[in-house]
C-alpha cells in the first residue's frame, strides 16, 4: 500500500545535506584524534612501525635521485685524465695539452705540474711533514681532459686514442669507467628501491590495518547500535578511515625524521668524500615535494589498510 | 507512516527450526499493539524481522507500503532511522555518558549539536533521567538504563517505535512506569509494538494483544477473535498446532 510514488525513507533528505556530512566528518575526524591520543603509547608504536617501513623505500629513493644527479652531472661533462712519466719535462706536458685541445669536441684542458700536484696533495691531505721526508716529488704532470656536454663514450675514446701510446705518458684514465659504475649503483638502487617500496608499502598497509582491526574490535558494540539506529557502512567505516589516515600520516612524519637523522649522521662523512674529489655535496631530492609525497603517500597506504580492515566488518554487524 | 503489514511471513533459521510461521497481521498507523506468548513463541523474531535484523524466509512485510524484505541494504539504514528499538539488555554504550547514548541516532543523522542538546534533553526529560545525564549508564539502575534505551529510541521521534520485552528486569511499579511511557509515545502518534510474556502487565491496558505460540499467531485481540487452540507447553513448532484464520487479513 504505496502512498502514490512517496518515498516514506528518502535518503537525500536523511544525509542532512552537504552541511551535515561535514560536520559528522568533523565530529568523527575529532573522535578519531581523541582515540588515537587517548592511546598514545601504542598508537606511537603502530607510528614507528608505519615510520620504519617507509623510511627505508623513501631513502632509497633519495638516494638513487642523488645517483642519478651525480650521473647527470659527469654525463654533461665527461673526461678523461693524462699521467705522465715521473722524469717528463714540462714542455711536453705543454705539447700534449695542445695536441689535445686540437682534438674535435674537447671543452677544456688543463695541465698540473708535478710541483701544483704536490701542493695541492699537501693542502687536502695535511700529510705535507710525510712529503717532505721522500727524496722528490713522487708525483707526475698530468693534464685534465673535459669533453663537450653530449659526448658520447665513443668520443671518450678517440680522444685518449690521440695520445695513447706516447712514451711520455704513464697511464690514461677514462671517467667513463666510473660513470658507468654509478649508471649501474643507480640502476640496482633504483630496481631495490621499487622491490622495498612495494614490500613496505605493503608491510605499511597490513600494521595499519591491524591496528584499525584492533580499533574495531574494541568499538563493536558501538558500531552495532549506531548500525541499528540508521548508521550507514559509510559512517561505519569513516572513523576508520580517519584511524587509518591518522596512522599513515604519523607514520609518514616519523620516516621522514627518520631519514632527517640518518643525513644528519651521515653528513660530516659524507663532506669529506666529496671534498676529496673536489666538489661540495649537494643533496637533492630531501625537499618540500618528496616530504609532500612521503605525507601522502603514508596517509594513502593508512587509508588503504583501514579500508581492507574496517570495509568488510561494516558489513558483518548486526546486534545479535 | 507507520502502517505495517505480515503476509504470510515465515523464519526458518539454517538448522530447520522455524521462528514464525506464515504469520499474516497488520498493523494501523498509531495504533499500539502488545505480542505476547512464551519464551520462543517468535516475538523477538516478529520485531527483529521487522528491525530487519534478520531475513525472513518466506512472505512480505510492508511498512508503509514498502517490501522491507526486499529493501536494498543501501536503503536499510535509512529505513531504521524511522524505527526505534528497545531492547531487555538496552544496549547501552558502556563508555558513553547518558547524554551521548541518546545523541547517538540523532548524530548518525547529522543533526547540529545545539539541537541534539535540546532533543536529547527534551527525550530525557520526558523519561525522568534529566540530572542524570552526564553519568555513565554503570551509574544507573536497570530501570534507569531502560529509561535511556527508551528515550533513545525515541529522542529521533520514529514513526514506529518497538520494545523487546523491556520490563523484563524491572519491579512491577517499574515495568508499569515503562509501560506508561509506552502510551504516552503512542498518544502522539508514534505506532507500538511490545514484545512481553508478562501477560498481568499487558492484560487491561485496553491495547490490542496478540498472541505468538510457535510461531504462529493464536489469538489477536485486535480483531475480536479469540483462537481455541491447545498448545503443547514446549516451546518448539508443534505439528498440531491450528492457525488461526481469524489472524489472518
Amino acid at each position: 500500500m504505496a502512498r502514490g510514488n512517496e518515498d516514506p525513507f528518502p535518503v537525500a533528505q536523511e544525509r542532512g545535506g552537504p552541511v551535515g556530512w561535514a560536520r559528522d566528518h568533523l565530529r568523527v575526524m575529532r573522535e578519531a584524534w581523541h582515540y588515537v591520543s587517548e592511546r598514545f603509547s601504542s598508537s606511537l608504536l603502530v607510528w614507528l612501525l608505519v615510520g620504519i617501513a617507509l623510511a627505508l623505500p623513501a631513502g632509497l629513493y633519495l638516494l638513487e635521485k642523488n645517483l642519478e644527479d651525480m650521473s647527470a652531472a659527469w654525463d654533461g661533462r665527461p673526461g678523461l685524465s693524462v699521467y705522465l712519466n715521473l722524469d717528463v719535462e714540462s714542455g711536453v706536458a705543454e705539447q700534449l695539452a695542445s695536441r689535445l685541445r686540437s682534438e674535435a669536441g674537447v671543452a677544456t684542458v688543463v695541465t698540473t705540474l708535478p710541483e701544483e700536484a704536490l701542493e695541492e696533495f699537501q693542502t687536502h691531505t695535511g700529510l705535507g711533514d710525510a712529503l717532505d721526508m721522500l727524496p722528490g716529488n713522487p708525483l707526475p704532470a698530468s693534464i685534465r681532459v673535459t669533453l663537450e656536454g653530449g659526448a658520447t663514450p665513443a668520443d671518450l675514446d678517440r680522444v685518449a686514442a690521440s695520445v695513447a701510446g706516447e712514451p711520455d705518458i704513464h697511464e690514461v684514465v677514462l671517467e667513463k669507467t666510473w660513470l658507468a659504475r654509478v649508471r649501474d649503483i643507480s640502476e640496482v638502487v633504483s630496481r631495490l628501491s621499487l622491490v622495498l617500496a612495494i614490500l613496505f608499502g605493503v608491510g605499511a598497509v597490513l600494521v595499519t590495518a591491524s591496528s584499525v582491526r584492533l580499533a574495531v574490535e574494541a568499538r563493536l558494540e558501538e558500531l552495532r547500535v549506531q548500525k541499528l539506529v540508521g548508521a550507514t557502512n559509510a559512517q561505519i567505516r569513516r572513523p576508520f578511515l580517519y584511524f587509518g589516515a591518522i596512522y599513515g600520516a604519523g607514520g609518514a612524519l616519523v620516516a621522514l625524521m627518520l631519514i632527517s637523522t640518518t643525513l644528519l649522521v651521515i653528513e660530516a662523512p659524507l663532506v669529506s668524500l666529496f671534498s676529496s674529489y673536489g666538489s661540495e655535496l649537494e643533496l637533492i631530492g630531501f625537499d618540500p615535494f618528496f616530504l609532500l609525497a612521503v605525507l601522502l603517500t603514508g596517509t594513502v597506504l593508512g587509508v588503504c589498510g583501514a579500508v581492507i580492515s574496517a570495509g568488510q566488518r561494516a558489513f558483518e554487524l548486526e546486534i545479535h | 507512516m507507520g502502517y505495517i503489514e505480515f503476509h504470510g511471513v515465515t523464519k526458518r533459521y539454517v538448522n530447520g527450526y522455524e521462528a514464525l510461521r506464515d504469520v499474516s497481521v497488520e498493523f494501523a498507523a498509531g495504533s499500539m499493539t502488545f505480542l505476547t506468548g512464551h519464551s520462543g513463541a517468535g516475538k523477538s523474531t516478529f520485531l527483529r524481522l521487522l528491525l530487519r535484523m534478520e531475513e525472513a524466509t518466506r512472505g512480505q512485510i510492508l511498512v508503509n507500503g514498502v517490501n522491507i524484505t526486499q529493501l536494498k541494504s543501501s536503503r536499510l539504514p535509512y529505513y531504521r532511522r524511522h524505527v526505534g528499538a528497545v531492547f531487555q539488555d538496552h544496549h547501552l554504550l558502556a563508555g558513553r555518558s547518558v547524554f551521548d547514548n541518546v545523541a547517538t541516532p540523532l548524530r548518525v543523522i547529522g543533526m547540529p549539536e545545539k539541537d541534539i542538546g535540546r532533543r536529547v534533553r527534551a527525550a530525557l526529560t520526558r523519561v525522568g533521567l534529566l540530572e542524570k545525564e552526564r553519568l555513565l549508564p554503570l551509574h544507573l539502575s536497570t530501570g534507569e538504563q531502560q529509561r535511556v534505551g527508551i528515550a533513545r529510541a525515541v529522542v529521533n521521534r520514529p514513526n514506529i517505535l518497538l520494545a523487546d520485552e523491556p520490563t523484563g528486569n524491572l519491579d512491577p511499579d517499574l515495568s508499569r512506569n515503562i509501560m506508561s511511557l509506552f502510551e504516552q509515545f503512542n498518544q502522539i502518534g508514534t505506532t507500538v509494538i511490545v514484545a512481553s510474556h508478562d501477560r498481568e502487565l499487558i492484560q487491561g491496558t485496553g491495547k490490542r494483544i496478540i498472541e505468538l505460540a510457535a510461531g504462529r499467531v493464536v489469538t489477536d485481540s485486535g480483531d475480536g477473535k479469540v483462537a481455541e487452540v491447545s498448545l503443547p507447553p514446549s516451546t518448539m513448532p508443534h505439528p498440531g498446532v491450528q492457525e488461526v484464520a481469524g489472524g489472518q487479513r
